[in-house]
């Protein structure tokens, strides 16, 4: 059953389509990236996931329930994390997450509180507005994971987080979803989308692009780049390599067919080039194919 | 409940603030009486200004200055412009505040429904606005008590206090209910407190304006603190024509604002 079911949605302002006939699915215990550069329309996405904006077209399910229709039934099973965290700066950290508890009608557990506080060194006596940008991103985190959610929506997580924690925050997520849970993470930074996603979205002015399994598209795919004088681009190309960059002595092509073929032309090309290097196409290599040089088009 | 609860809490400090004030300043209006009695304050004589005028700022009866009803009844409808600033303030920030701090974010993601973040709220900041008014008014007739002149009856000046209580609670409550209107369409709660300044002076003024001229008496209607003057109440008791009209505008404004914000987009 899929978590999270958009069809065919759209959120105009004015004239203006920021997500224009999206439709996406992502299916239980899922880690699931949404990744796009800035503008193209994620965080719209993600506001009307949470019903915190109207579509203006289209439908949206969670956990198999209509929205807005089922706003708080299914909020009860969701914990989000904002890109930007601005929870009641006059509140003490305890109080907050003991508010978000009570908000889903749920008894404090001292033990797992004590157990997220303790892997994120949170400290639960300061007031929200004290704490530095690292600080209320961690409580943030808290409060979306304290009830226990099927499914977490978090919008750039690791923002202002240090290196550790950013470790520690993957790997409790890891271990969420090994549990069950789904997780939709939006984020910028395609290293993390990489290491931990199984499938990832790719959004470009409001409008998807392509989702794409991580655990089988990027190992067929190599990106070979080329150096020297003279580039046998041509003899490439009849073996169904595509240019995806081309300069004076350097070039860099994808290959998806036989390797035999791949080793067996290189072998042959390679004494008249400087270098020749072939490497598994990583998720920023095909962010950069898909997005560079191509104009947003939006009306 | 939840929400209702930290909507108090974010208030409490505001509301003991707005009860010192108040009370401070009633004390010292007040305390000024039995001086201000002796050193003839009735015998002003105000003939050469226009008998329109002098009924427009509650001015008309000088002899009723002699008494502590008359004397309070003066002084305290700037006490009650400043209690309807209140109360249009509390609603004007209610809904518009989550916004502007960024708070709402938080709000959302939670499983309370818009209708229940409205009926909260609203719930909330009328009862720190009644206990706020209630208190308030306690403080007054206390204060009455001990500066009153000798022949003044206590039962007399309870029923005015009385009358007085409860109209204030409704002009409160309605420049509540307008100001709450007023934030589900505001985004950011930067204009809340000259827009709750604007409504409540543009209002009092058409009631200063309908109070000039017969002809524009209709005005009064549009100033709710033309409800709750406290000369008129101890003088004629609670005009119910005023009363229901406020309570119509509270209605209307309260079901708008529901209407309004469930259909409301968070500010991108």
């Amino acid at each position: 059953m899929p978590v999270i079911e958009l069809n065919h949605i759209s959120k105009y302002f004015g004239k203006f389509a920021a997500v224009k006939d999206l439709s996406l699915k992502v299916d239980e215990g899922e880690f699931f990236g949404f990744i796009g550069p800035n503008g193209a329309g994620k965080s719209t996405t993600m506001n009307m996931i949470l019903n915190f904006i109207k579509c203006s077209g289209g439908s949206i399910q969670l956990l198999g329930q209509e929205m807005p229709a089922a706003d708080v039934a299914v909020k009860k099973r969701i914990g989000y994390v904002p890109s930007d965290v601005r929870f009641y700066p006059q509140l003490r950290v305890h109080d907050l997450i003991r508010y978000t508890l009570d908000f889903h009608h749920q008894k404090e557990d001292k033990k797992e509180l004590d157990r997220y506080c303790e892997l994120f060194e949170v400290d639960l006596k300061k007031k929200f507005g004290d704490l530095s940008l690292g600080n209320k991103k961690k409580v943030a985190v808290v409060c979306a994971m304290i009830h226990r959610p099927e499914l977490l929506i978090l919008d750039e997580p690791t923002n202002g987080l240090d290196p550790l924690m950013h470790a520690r925050l993957f790997r409790l997520m890891k271990e969420k979803q090994e549990q069950g849970v789904t997780v939709f993470l939006s984020s910028h930074n395609l290293k993390e989308v990489e290491d931990y996603c199984s499938k990832v979205a790719f959004i470009k002015a409001g409008r998807l692009m392509g989702v794409e399994d991580l655990t089988v598209i990027n190992k067929n795919v190599k990106i070979i780049t080329l150096k020297g004088e003279h580039l046998p681009l041509e003899q490439m190309k009849a073996i169904g390599a595509e240019i995806i960059k081309q300069g004076q002595h350097e070039a860099r092509l994808t290959y998806e067919k036989e390797l035999p073929v791949l080793f067996k032309t290189l072998s042959e090309i390679a004494p008249g080039l400087d270098d020749v290097t072939v490497d598994n196409r990583d998720l920023e290599e095909q962010f950069m194919s898909m997005y560079e040089n191509q104009e947003a088009e939006r009306i | 409940m939840t929400l209702f609860r930290l909507e108090c809490k974010t208030h409490v400090k505001t509301l003991l603030i707005w009860i010192i004030v108040v009370g401070v300043l009633t004390l010292g209006l007040v305390s000024l009486f039995p001086s201000m009695k002796s050193m003839g304050l009735q015998q002003i004589d105000l003939k050469s200004m226009p008998k329109e005028m002098l009924k427009a700022f509650n001015l008309s009866d000088m002899a009723a200055l002699a008494t502590i009803k008359g004397y309070f009844g003066y002084e305290f409808q700037y006490v009650m412009i400043a209690t309807g600033i209140f109360a249009a303030m509390l609603g004007t920030n209610a809904l518009s505040r989550e916004e502007s701090e960024g708070t709402i974010t938080y709000l959302y993601a939670q499983p309370i429904s818009r209708a229940l973040i409205v009926s909260s709220k609203m719930l909330a900041n009328a009862l720190i606005y009644s206990l706020y008014w209630v208190v308030s008014m306690a403080v007054a007739f206390l204060v009455c008590l001990i500066f009153k002149e000798s022949g003044a009856s206590v039962s007399d000046l309870f029923k005015g206090f009385s009358q007085l209580t409860f109209t204030g609670w409704v002009m409160g409550l309605t420049f509540l209910s307008i100001g709450f209107l007023l934030s589900s369409l505001l985004s950011s709660s930067k204009s809340a407190t000259s827009l709750s300044l604007g409504l409540v002076f543009l209002t009092f003024i058409l009631g200063v304006v309908g109070k000039l001229k017969d002809t524009f008496q209709a005005l009064v209607y549009f100033s709710p603190v033309d409800t709750a003057l406290p000369s008129a109440i101890f003088r004629n008791g609670i005009k119910w024509n005023y009363v229901w009209t406020d309570l119509i505008v509270l209605a209307v404004s309260v079901l708008l604002t529901f209407w309004i914000y469930r259909r409301k987009d968070l500010k991108a």
